[in-house]
């Protein structure tokens, strides 16, 4: 079991624990693991919600997605085995390469943008002044609304011609024109959807801030050394566990994002297929064309690579994620 | 003596003065950061209130002539289903998930921290894995169950989940929350009688109100802001909830009548917008503080 | 060992659960049962429910709840249950219903369907109730035909539907310029819009002569038929070779390098409205029933309709019906369906309520009794289909199955034509692999 513990998309966050280890429950002080007949029937009895949960709505369907994956189905008549004949067609599919290079580009230029806002924003409301807490409030609401479909429909409204970021590009002499309806520019925005939404990760950030013990800048300062030379060495490190997590978080979360582009682009996956997102296609493959066992295929797809990205992330963890039980 | 004072008197002035122009500057460059970021959601306020043809291009925020055409436009409802009938089932939706969501997290947490149980390392192991899958790779067979099922066009997929601790989300926090509760509870209560169910109903469950809060909170929130699920299994309008209503309705009005969408989108938030501001220290509190204790 | 068991034990509980869920979806997939066909004159005396879904807007959703109203007063014990629908849902709906045997037992149904619906058994066959429930003797033969799939009627046309060229009298009035003359050809089309735009440059906003009509994939089969080539083969796949698709794509190509048509970012910014919806696009090809829709959000009565250009061998236009309505096969009252049916499709008040909304309706008796005010909107479609006439040759092309899908992708490769990101070739190419994967049904 990796070192860390790890949670689904979504504003909050149950950070990591900077002494914790260990993500199995707490065996509490006795350590023994006797299981009496009757804890045996009662964990199960308590967790009988989730196991039939898991089996029925997780388990279940991930194996059957699977096997439809191999099979071409469209809900009318019996699923019929076609062998791999929907991966071959996936990589040979046009669509299905933009919607990738959409999505690819969405999350490694998307989140790295975000992550760094919230950090710079947290550095700079970590200084002890007044009024913190509205403003944290004021920096965190956005990331509660962001992906609505109110937020989604207001974006598109003040990036169109003659909208709201077209007046401002004017007046600083950049070339005019709207957003939605150029495939250029429909990325971009969607970014700035996205980054716009730094409160959440920002607050996480702060948090973290705050648990660095004083003593370490004032030591690195009686050292010599400058401000950037301390965020580098005192803050950076310390700061390592909780950057792990909301990379986690976020990374995950941007592969799924759907119902912004879904509204911004009026169902369409945008101009020329811009806001075409890998998890919109399959929608549109699933739901609107009916070929359920290429949307599976597709979904499988990108179950392997979230599995490699989180192994990478979590294997390269280890040489730059300092807990502080090791560092003292 | 004196010499010496006035150089720290001075010392000490210009100090407090370098403070507090660092301050001022602080707080003039959060509020610019600040304005900027609140922009967005205070120009769709205001120009809910502004005849339509002067939104669009419209930078400015305050209205030139203040209307409330749009939110009468709102108010009418779409194809003869009322507004209310929007919000009733958005909020049918969002309770019904806050009740299931608490019930299973809870229960589930529990056996999680507080039994000790064979397989338990394993399940915990496979809830934390849930929470890394994407989810889209359940939805097309879980469709096809609902479907088969007949449950399609009712809210059943849409709540069954939540009875059953599917969001792992919620199980985690309230998992890391109890086990901030020590066990020298449980071990009272044992002594005074009570098997696991009293343990969890009379001692710890009272005890967990905190983390039961804010995952209401934000359980209700995402279920209010939920779109892909409604737009998978609700099928007639008089069903939709906020977000696919509103989808249907900017779908339904001309391109140029933005008032009555800025109308409607506001309205949709607006429960969001108050839980935020009601409960806000819990919302954020939450997020900070939940998992960073000690 | 305990570990052992407790895993075997883990593994026991979501494999149960996983087969259940197998088991009872499997069961789910296939056709299914269709209702007995014996039509007799629908009860008045038990009480019926039915249910009627259709797409479209409130206006429609408004006409939709008068005409039921004036149905359930003729038939008072029975409940018409209604519903709708944006086109894009109704679709996904409709399949999710097929798939569970509970399509409604009325609902509309369009010609890039019904072969799909009725080759799987979907549909009512109505053919029994004609003659006890529906009277369709008033039909053109033809028109009844396209609602006819192998043998058996699936589908009851309620209006008519032909291309034509809508053009925007303001906004020529204001460039000064001329409509283009009746029966010119697609080359003279083409000139045409150069020369309005070259006109309507200096306006602000730019007035431009037409809309890029290459991403249509009926004008594509209009002109194919204007050369005397078919559509669609016997099993449902293309008849014609893409270097006809090529010809198609490329004779259009100056326009678009000139910027003479209007520009594909205007028309994803206005949509789903139309250039000439907002007063920037002086003509669009499209179906004639769009008239006045398009003249209320252009907010002018004063567009008139003239035949789409012609080829060699004249027009060849075709009638299609805009919209038919259907009943499932598994309706438990397929004689109160097929009254409903009836009434919407020839009851003369009917007509009134729905004017020329759905189209000019398919029943004379409809027809007539529209209120139709002289110089209206209303008026000109009527007008315009009465006088094409003559031009109306062509058999309607064979709904094919799939017919849905390689429309949409038809359009969405005209799109990244129009951006410029694909030529012709490539156009053709992904047409006709999406083509070879969705149509000719098995």
């Amino acid at each position: 079991m990796s070192a860390t513990t790890t949670e689904r998309g979504g504003p909050a966050g149950s950070g990591v624990r900077g002494t914790a280890t260990s993500s199995s429950p707490a065996r509490g002080g006795a350590g023994k693991p006797s299981h009496s007949r009757a804890d045996t029937r009662a964990g199960y009895a308590f967790l009988s919600p989730w196991l039939l949960g898991f089996g029925l709505l997780t388990a279940g369907p991930m194996l059957m997605s699977l096997y439809l994956a191999f099979t071409d189905y469209n809900l009318f008549r019996a699923p019929e085995f076609v062998g791999i004949e929907n991966f071959t067609a996936l990589f040979a599919d046009t669509r299905f390469l933009k919607s990738a290079q959409v999505t690819a580009i969405y999350v490694f230029i998307g989140v790295p943008v975000k992550l760094a806002s919230a950090l710079a924003v947290a550095l700079l409301l970590n200084a002890k002044h007044r009024g913190q807490g509205a403003y944290r409030s004021m920096f965190y609401a956005p990331s509660l609304i962001g992906a609505s479909v109110s937020v989604a429909i207001v974006w598109r409204a003040m990036f169109i011609d003659d909208g709201v970021a077209d007046q401002v590009q004017q007046f600083f002499g950049l070339p005019g024109g709207g957003w939605v309806g150029n495939p250029d520019m429909t990325m971009p925005m969607m970014i700035l959807l996205a980054v716009w939404q730094f409160g959440a990760p920002m607050v996480i950030f702060l948090a973290g801030l705050k648990q660095i013990p004083a003593e370490l800048h004032e030591a690195a300062a009686v050292d010599g050394a400058g401000p950037v030379r301390r965020f580098v060495s005192v803050t950076v490190p310390m700061l390592s566990p909780v950057l792990f997590f909301n990379l986690l978080l976020e990374t995950i979360g941007a592969f799924q994002v759907f119902s912004s582009a879904f509204i911004i682009s009026g169902g369409t996956g945008g101009p020329a297929d811009s806001t075409l997102f890998y998890t919109f296609y399959l929608y549109i493959k699933g739901f609107t064309e009916f070929r359920m066992g290429y949307a599976s295929a597709m979904a499988w797809v990108l179950v392997l690579v979230v599995g490699i990205i989180t192994a990478v992330l979590f294997r390269t963890s280890r040489a730059w994620v300092h807990y502080t039980g090791d560092v003292r | 003596m004196t010499a010496m004072t006035t150089v720290s008197a001075t010392a000490s002035a210009v100090a407090t003065r370098k403070k507090r122009t660092r301050s001022v500057a602080f707080h003039v460059l959060v509020l610019a950061v600040a304005a900027v970021i609140l922009y967005p959601g205070l120009w769709m306020v205001m120009s809910s209130f502004k005849p339509s043809s002067d939104i669009v291009g419209n930078v400015n925020l305050w209205p030139e002539t203040w209307t409330l055409h749009n939110y009468v436009s709102a108010f009418g409802g779409i194809g003869g289903v009322s507004f209310w009938t929007f919000v009733l089932n958005s909020l049918i939706l969002a309770v019904g998930s806050v009740v299931g969501i608490v019930l299973s997290a809870t229960v589930s947490a529990y056996a999680f921290a507080r039994i000790s149980f064979p397989g338990r390392g394993v399940y915990f192991a496979i809830m934390i894995g849930t929470m890394l899958l994407p989810f889209h790779v359940v939805i097309i067979p879980q469709y096809i169950l609902f479907n088969s099922l007949g449950m399609v066009n009712t809210f059943l997929p849409l709540l069954a989940p939540k009875f059953l601790a599917t969001e792992a989300f919620f199980v985690f926090l309230m998992v890391q929350f109890l086990r901030g509760l020590p066990r020298e509870l449980d071990e009272a209560a044992r002594i005074d009688g009570c098997g696991h169910w009293g343990i969890f109903r009379l001692v710890l469950l009272p005890l967990m109100r905190p983390a039961v809060i804010t995952s209401s909170i934000f359980a209700f929130i995402w279920s209010w802001n939920d779109f892909l699920g409604p737009l998978l299994y609700l099928k007639r309008p008089d069903t939709y909830p906020l977000p696919i209503a509103l989808r249907l309705y900017v779908d339904q009005t001309s391109v140029s009548d933005y008032g009555a969408q800025m109308a409607m989108a506001v309205l949709a938030l607006v429960p969001v917008l108050l839980f935020f501001v009601v409960f806000q220290r819990y919302l954020v509190d939450g997020v900070a503080t939940q998992g960073l204790k000690g | 060992m305990v570990r052992t068991r407790t895993t075997a034990r883990t593994a026991a509980v979501p494999i149960t659960a996983l087969a259940v869920a197998t088991a009872l979806t499997l069961s789910a997939c296939g056709g299914g049962t269709t209702a007995s066909a014996e039509a007799a004159p629908v009860d008045t005396d038990r009480d019926i429910e039915l249910s009627l879904v259709w797409w479209g807007d409130d206006d429609r959703a408004s006409r939709y709840e008068e005409a039921v109203t004036l149905f359930e007063e003729k038939y008072p014990n029975i409940d018409v249950q209604t519903q709708f629908q944006a086109w894009d849902d109704y679709w996904t709906a409709r399949s999710t219903e097929a798939a569970g045997q509970t399509l409604p037992d009325v609902f509309q149904m369009d010609l890039a369907y019904i072969h799909q619906y009725a080759s799987n058994n979907q549909l009512l066959d109505l053919s029994s109730q004609m003659g006890v429930n529906l009277e369709t003797g008033e039909y053109d033969e033809t028109l009844l035909g396209s609602g006819s799939v192998n043998g058996g009627q699936y589908g009851i046309p309620t209006s008519t539907n032909t291309l034509g060229m809508i053009h925007h009298d303001d906004l020529l009035d204001e460039l000064g310029m001329e409509p283009p003359k009746e029966g010119l050809t697609w080359d003279e089309y083409d000139a045409w819009i150069r020369e309005v735009s070259e006109a309507g440059a200096d306006q602000d906003p730019k007035v431009y002569g037409g809309t890029d009509y290459t991403g249509t994939l009926w004008l594509f089969i209009q002109w194919l038929l204007q050369q005397g080539k078919t559509a669609f083969a016997e099993d449902g796949t293309p008849a014609f070779e893409k270097s006809d698709l090529v010809a198609w794509v490329e004779r259009t190509q100056p326009l678009r390098d000139e910027g003479a048509f209007y520009p594909v970012e205007r028309t994803k910014q206005v949509e789903p409205l139309t250039g000439l919806q907002v007063n920037e696009a002086v003509t669009e090809l499209t179906w004639d029933n769009m008239t006045a829709g398009y003249a209320a959000n252009a907010g002018s009565d004063n567009v008139s309709l003239l035949p789409v250009p012609t080829g060699a061998e004249g027009s060849q236009q075709f009638w299609k019906p805009s919209m038919l309505l259907s009943s499932s096969a598994t309706t438990q009252e397929p004689d109160a369906a097929a009254a409903l049916i009836d009434f919407l499709v020839n009851d003369p008040e009917v007509g009134k309520i729905f004017g020329t909304s759905k189209g000019v309706p398919a029943v004379p008796g409809q027809k007539d009794a529209m209120e139709v005010a002289e110089g209206s909107v209303d008026d000109t479609i009527v007008t315009y289909e009465e006088d094409v006439a003559e031009r109306v040759t062509a058999d309607t092309p064979i709904p094919v199955e799939g017919y849905g899908v390689v429309e949409v992708e038809f359009k969405r490769l005209g799109e990244e034509l129009a951006y410029g990101n694909i030529n012709a070739e490539e156009f053709a190419d992904q047409w006709f692999q999406s083509a070879e994967s969705n149509l000719g049904g098995q």
